[in-house]
Parts: C-alpha cells; sequence; structure tokens
C-alpha cells in the first residue's frame, strides 16, 4: 500500500519518500499504518454512548474520541524465516485521555509454508476479527459489533502462539493456538490474566469462511476499592456466602464463539455467536450474537446490523435483606451482578471513495434492557432507546 | 446493449471505467491482454486463473505477488483474476498486514517496472501488458 499520509511518513522515515519498503542492507523495513477519522454523537444528553473501555462518550455533541484511531506498524525483516513486528495504535483510553499502546511486539518464526511461530505481545482473537478490529479500513461497518465485542476485555497477551495454515483442496484452514500473560488496565480497575489460553479456527473456502473461538483463563480485577471493599463489607456483615459469589481473585472464566463471513456476489454477510461463562457473578454469564447484511454496489456497499446480548446469571442475589440498613448493601451486590445487556439495529453505508480510503456513515438504534446497558453516566430515569450517529473516514497506507 | 440490461454486477466495472473516463485516463475498458508472468527459474509452466489469484489475495504466500499501482490495468485484473474491485482487495491485505500474517504486494507504476520486479527475484509472480513480455520473464496464464 502506498503512501498516503505524505507528510507523517515523511516525518517518520526520515524522508524517504517513494516505496513502503526502502532497503538497507540489512534488515528490510516496512512501515505502514491505518487510522479512522470520526466524529459520533447521539440524540440524548442523558447518558454517554462509548465504544467498550472508555471512561467518557458522545452525547449530543459531536465528539471525535469515541470513534477515531490510528496504528503505524514497522516489520523487520532479518532472514527469509524471521521477522520483527511492531504495532502502536493511539485511541481514547480508559482515562479518558488520548494514549498510545504498544498493541503487538512479536518476533515470528516461519518454520515451514504453512506454520509460524510467534513470540511476544501479541492479540488475543477471542472474537472472530480481533485481530484487525481496530482497523476500520478492513471493516464493513464503523466500530466492531457492541453487543458481542464489549464482553472480554483485555486485547493481548505477552506469550507466544503457532499459526498453522493447511490447505485441503479449495479449502483453506488457520489454527491459531497460544497463551500468555497480561495486566491491562480499564475503567477503574485492571485485568490481569494469568494465563489466557485461546484457540482460534478459520476454515475458508472462496466467498465463505467458518470460524470456531474458544479461550479460557484464569484471570484477577485488581486496582478496584470499590470491589475489594464491597467483599469485606459483606464478610463483615456475615454475608460471606455472597462474597463468595463476587470473587475478584483466581477466577476461571471461559469464551467460545461461532462465526462465517459470506462475500458472494455482491451479497456481504457476516455474523457471531458468543457465549460468556466465569466463576464469579461479577463477570456475568453472558449470550450475544449479531448479523449484518450489505450489498455492494461497486464502490458503495450499504449495510444492516442487528446484534443482541442477554444475561445467564442471576440478576438479583437471593437470601439478602431489601429493606433495613442492609438494604443499601443489597442494591450494591445487585447493582455489580448486572450486565449490561441491550439489543440494537443499525444501518449505515460504505463508501470506498478513493485508494486506500473509505467513507463510512452509520445510524445505531440502540434499545437497553432493564437499565443503561451498555452506556455510562446514566441519569436517573435513563431507559434509552437511543439514536447513535457517526462518520468517519478509514485509510490505510 | 443487451449488456447495460444486466446491471447489477457489471457496475463496479462500469462505475471503475466512468471514474477513469471522467479521470482524463485514455483507458478503454479492454486496452490489452493481460499475461501472467514469473520469474524463468520458476517451475511453474501453466498456472489456472484461480491458482494465480490467490497469490494477489493473501491466500497463498507460496509466490510472492507484485502488484500494480491503481490503474485501468490493475482494474482490469482484479475484476477479472480476482473477482473483486481493488479496494475489497486492499481490504482483505490489510487484515493480513495489521495482524502481522503477511506483507502487502510491492506495487509498481508501470509493466516494464513489475516485469524487472519479477526477473529480479525468484519467487516474484506478476501481470503485465503481453506487449511488455520479454525473455526475462515466463508467461504462466494469458487472462481470458
Amino acid at each position: 500500500m502506498r503512501f498516503r499520509l505524505t507528510l507523517l511518513s515523511a516525518a517518520l522515515t526520515g524522508a524517504a519518500l517513494t516505496p513502503t519498503t526502502y532497503a538497507a542492507d540489512w534488515p528490510a523495513v516496512t512501515i505502514s499504518g491505518f487510522g479512522t477519522l470520526a466524529a459520533t454523537s447521539t440524540d440524548t444528553d442523558k447518558a454517554e454512548f462509548i465504544r467498550p473501555n472508555q471512561s467518557a462518550g458522545a452525547k449530543k455533541d459531536w465528539r471525535t474520541g469515541v470513534d477515531s484511531n490510528f496504528g503505524l506498524q514497522a516489520t523487520a525483516k532479518a532472514t527469509d524465516t524471521l521477522s520483527f513486528t511492531v504495532q502502536g495504535l493511539v485511541r481514547k483510553n480508559p482515562v479518558d485521555d488520548v494514549g498510545a499502546e504498544l498493541a503487538w511486539a512479536f518476533a515470528k518464526w516461519k518454520a515451514t509454508d504453512d506454520l509460524n511461530f510467534r513470540v511476544g505481545r501479541i492479540g488475543v482473537p477471542v472474537y472472530m476479527i480481533s485481530d484487525f478490529r481496530q482497523v476500520g479500513y478492513a471493516n464493513t461497518m464503523i466500530r466492531p459489533p457492541a453487543e458481542v465485542y464489549r464482553q472480554v476485555s483485555g486485547d493481548y497477551f505477552d506469550g507466544a502462539d503457532l499459526v498453522w495454515q493447511p490447505t485441503f483442496g479449495d479449502t483453506t484452514l488457520t489454527v491459531q493456538f497460544g497463551g500468555g500473560h497480561t495486566r491491562q488496565k480499564l475503567v477503574g480497575n485492571y485485568i490481569e490474566y494469568h494465563p489466557v489460553l485461546s484457540l482460534h479456527v478459520v476454515a475458508e473456502n472462496g466467498p465463505f469462511t467458518l470460524r470456531f473461538g474458544r479461550a479460557n483463563a484464569k484471570f484477577s480485577i485488581t486496582g478496584s476499592a470499590a470491589l475489594t471493599g464491597l467483599g469485606t463489607t459483606l464478610r463483615a456483615a456475615g454475608l460471606a456466602a455472597v462474597a463468595d459469589q463476587i470473587r475478584i481473585s483466581d477466577v476461571d472464566g471461559s469464551f467460545t464463539s461461532f462465526g462465517g463471513t459470506m462475500d458472494w456476489k455482491n451479497i456481504v454477510l457476516q455474523g457471531e455467536y458468543a457465549m460468556r461463562r466465569t466463576d464469579t457473578r461479577l463477570v456475568m454469564h453472558t449470550n450475544s450474537w449479531y448479523v449484518m447484511g450489505g450489498y455492494r454496489f461497486g464502490k458503495v456497499l450499504p449495510y444492516y446490523y442487528h446484534g443482541n446480548i442477554d444475561q445467564k446469571s442471576i440478576r438479583t442475589m437471593p437470601g439478602m435483606p431489601t429493606t433495613g440498613p442492609a438494604a443499601p448493601l443489597t442494591a450494591a451486590v445487585n447493582g455489580a451482578i448486572r450486565a449490561a445487556i441491550q439489543k440494537s439495529n443499525a444501518i449505515g453505508v460504505r463508501w470506498d471513495f478513493r485508494d486506500s480510503m473509505a467513507l463510512k456513515v452509520q445510524w445505531d438504534r440502540i434499545e437497553p434492557k432493564e437499565g443503561a446497558g451498555a452506556f455510562i453516566k446514566p441519569a436517573p430515569g435513563f431507559t434509552g432507546p437511543v439514536n447513535v450517529y457517526a462518520a468517519g473516514i478509514d485509510f490505510v497506507f | 446493449m443487451i449488456k447495460s440490461l444486466k446491471p447489477i454486477t457489471k457496475w463496479s466495472g462500469k462505475v471503475a471505467v466512468a471514474a477513469a473516463v471522467l479521470a482524463g485516463a485514455a483507458a478503454p475498458a479492454v486496452a490489452a491482454e493481460i499475461v501472467v508472468i514469473v520469474n524463468p527459474k520458476n517451475p511453474a509452466t501453466r498456472m489456472f486463473s484461480e491458482q494465480a489469484a490467490q497469490f494477489f489475495v493473501g491466500k497463498s504466500a507460496l509466490f510472492t505477488p507484485i502488484e500494480h499501482t491503481e490503474g485501468p490495468l490493475r482494474t482490469e485484473f482484479s475484476q477479472k483474476v480476482l473477482g473483486k474491485d481493488i479496494s475489497q482487495v486492499k481490504a482483505a491485505w490489510s487484515k493480513l498486514v495489521f495482524t502481522g500474517k503477511g506483507n502487502a504486494p510491492k506495487e509498481y507504476a508501470s509493466s516494464a517496472d513489475v516485469r524487472k520486479a519479477v526477473a529480479a527475484d525468484v519467487n516474484a509472480i506478476g501481470y503485465i501488458e503481453k506487449s511488455a513480455v520479454d525473455d526475462s520473464v515466463k508467461v504462466i496464464l494469458t487472462v481470458q
């Protein structure tokens, strides 16, 4: 892909303008990048719309922070079989700053034509499009499907994986298996995986892909005085049995998902079904799914999206007083074990208006269920539904 | 104009041609015959269109694809051999590039430059106008 942001890339590469690869004798370094410049707004000031793991979002005023990002990647090829890749990502982070993070940093050894091993910081492929969900240009919609893609926090691990890509006739299989540790900042706390293991299997045949994913983790939520305090208060109040159900240390969790895509003739389809299960009521059992369908008219691709997430674990802790002095404690526990559930419908259009750039416009209508859904800072009485409007330009270079 | 009565699947082609005409590029839809070329040392002697396509969309890394910058030749190759619009092909590559699974093909501005790149790399595969072929490369497929 050619340089698009010439000024930026000139600054980055010391004004080596012509090709993306400029060969010193060793190693050959390739610089590439992606990004989205977008503005987002809603039709309410009673709650804020966010992407997962943001602490401030969009209301009626247009904001650029929610859906914009920028990524820059360098790959150095040391030999024919050994390469190094580093990718930085800039986006609105959990403390409402525009922060840079090291999204990928790994060494890759190509053992055979079909088999690669990687060591370092690697994206954890819990979802079908986990690995490239930040790359707007690689996706049809303006943002990853909110209902499914908010269930697992933590985008990467520090560890190792193998990627095996055998071909059987017309079908290409990708089997990616890996594991590692991670500690990542969330809103109000940290998530630690020690470790997480993930399996990602994709079968591709012509215009069709089918995908299965499974991740298992031992995890802890740390750095949250509120959650730690809740447990302590419950034990002090003689409610140890309840405290045991909202553990935050060394919890077992799993995430299982199925999905598929089709890009046949001009019809584009994508869908996933995903289930989260853990041993603590604080990280609720949820089932979620979405479907997206579009039709390509040359460079213009209108699409429709429907997504849904439901909670499968209890939303009210049994055996706790609903009146009297302990009632606020009961409310705190119930608040902590209720998942953000909602459904949404969206329509949008992607227009590949020029080389390596796409313009997207999307209108979501989100209906929270039993609460505020995935909206944050809800005003008392907020229920939705909320219309969310967004427009943006995706680019790669 | 029977063809214009089957518009849906032909739209992308028409849009591209219209765009080319609007852009002032003197580019009729079919200017020249396109051939797929490899290095003479490459043992392959013939290839089906579907086989050649997998290298240009990143499905096989056995050969290294050499691409053209955007223009009528690439548009025609993308549609006839890859069955996709150039932007679809680029979106597919961006999935591989930004997950560290592949490197996007190098792009050259002319058939002569692509021929030179293929002649210089035993693993390379490219496509050029038939009239640009010489002894430095081997033709393995003529695009129909």
